[in-house]
């Protein structure tokens, strides 16, 4: 036999390389939402000194590329902090934080959507303010929010891949290592991407109905 | 520990030649992406029906698959059919193409947002189909899309540092270079966060100056 051949072992390999690419994905986007929605919250208070700076750093991690921010983690911050950071550790840290970056934008347009009427009537009713927050603003931005959010999620799936280049196994670390060893690029490549393209396409239809029931309250329900 | 950005300045020429390619590279395939996204647009909303779903079909997956598999797909796939070219042609191509659908939808929606009314003016003055979409729908559909494709422009300019994992040297690949040489990665990628960050500022400046040159006769921007 020899090394070259596809061999049955080959699609253990795919699939282990997709779980790695969508536990990351899942990890990262939950550990994003949260940190950009805290963000959003630190906006919404208008906290002093806290709120420019978060303003800034998710411009900045907003307009570079995440393959920069990779680097800058994965090499810069072993130098500079003398730390050690493995390559899922830096794919975890930066995705979240660009997923944080973008979410806060989501966020804060979400929250900016609920008008300060009814805040202020809820207010007069004698809600607390972490009541309003829970009740009145979080249960109507989550509603607006989901469909950016769905958009959000599709896009940051395939920005996984780029996890591959500082050498964490996921799925695309695994089609490069299949084609530098089977030297079939054509068939590993379109494998993979027919893998991401069925993983972005579940993405969405999930989004999809989580959206549909988010919004179920201010559907149309017939006469 | 310390923060040192002077051991930048004797890199600072061989940064902006990485600098003066990755322009280069993303004035190349912002024309690839626009004739290609027009071409496309035009089809998405023609009144055959097989354009319209293989038009849908080239954007949907060129928007689920990450773009790094798309590149990979390219520069290793294409020799294997003896398509030899080099790797920044090959980048160029992948970006345009990668590029191409999304620009086509940012036309789509252009051309969609034409009032019917325009359309029917057009027909009924006997002009034919051919004129009406040159001469009418295509100049409107273009200046109310300068916007969403300025957008794809600024994602472009942060996409094209992929490249510099298939050996073209833009911006991210004589940063990695300068990184190597000076063994302090920090400062190089964060000054080159804040370099893509300034760059894609000004193309977002150039835009909204190049948005409003464009649709100065029109209603004042709602704003």
């Amino acid at each position: 036999m020899r090394y070259a051949d596809f061999t049955p072992y080959d699609l253990v390999l795919l699939l282990q390389g997709l779980g790695v690419t969508v536990g990351l994905f899942l990890a990262t986007s939950l550990i994003g939402i949260l940190v950009g929605t805290a963000w959003a919250i630190v906006r919404f208070y208008r906290v002093p000194v806290l709120t420019p700076a978060i303003t800034f750093l998710a411009e900045l991690l907003k307009n570079s590329p995440v393959l920069v921010q990779l680097f800058l983690v994965f090499f810069g911050f072993p130098a500079f902090f003398h730390l050690n950071v493995t390559p899922v550790e830096a794919a975890t840290i930066t995705l979240s934080a660009n997923t944080a970056a973008f979410v806060y934008v989501i966020a804060v347009a979400a929250i900016e959507s609920v008008g300060r009427d009814q805040i202020e009537a809820a207010r007069v009713f004698g809600l607390t303010r972490w009541q309003v927050l829970r009740h009145i603003i979080g249960a109507q931005a989550a509603a607006f929010s989901a469909g950016p959010l769905v958009a959000l999620m599709v896009n940051q799936l395939q920005v996984t891949s780029l996890i591959s280049v500082i050498g964490v196994m996921d799925l695309a670390k695994i089609g490069a290592n299949l084609n530098m060893r089977t030297l079939k690029p054509f068939i590993v490549w379109t494998v993979v991407g027919i893998l991401y393209y069925l993983a972005a396409k579940l993405v969405a239809t999930i989004g999809a109905r989580v959206e549909n029931h988010l919004r179920s309250h201010s559907a149309f329900r017939g006469l | 520990m310390r923060l040192d950005l002077s051991i930048l300045v004797p890199y600072v020429g061989f940064l902006a030649q990485g600098a003066l390619l990755t322009v280069w590279i993303c004035a190349l395939s912002l024309i690839g992406s626009f004739v290609l996204g027009a071409v496309v647009a035009i089809a998405r909303t023609s009144s055959s029906k097989l354009a319209r779903r293989l038009a849908f079909a080239y954007v949907d997956l060129f928007r689920n698959i990450p773009f790094i598999v798309q590149l990979f797909f390219f520069y290793y796939g294409l020799p294997e059919i003896g398509i030899y070219i080099d790797a920044l042609t090959t980048g160029v191509v992948a970006l345009s193409i990668a590029g191409g659908a999304y620009a086509s939808d940012a036309i789509r929606a252009g051309i969609l947002a034409i009032d019917n009314g325009i359309l029917e003016a057009a027909e009924v003055s006997g002009l034919s189909k051919r004129v009406v979409f040159t001469h009418i729908v295509l100049p409107i559909a273009l200046r109310t899309s300068v916007r969403p494709l300025g957008s794809v422009l600024i994602n472009m300019v942060l996409t094209s540092s992929i490249l510099s994992t298939i050996t073209v040297n833009e911006l991210t690949g004589q940063a990695k270079i300068v990184a190597s040489d000076t063994f302090r990665p920090f400062e190089v990628y964060a000054a080159l966060l804040i370099v893509y960050a300034a760059l894609t500022w000004l193309v977002s400046i150039g835009i909204g100056m190049l948005h409003r040159r464009l649709n100065r006769d029109m209603q004042p921007d709602v704003r």
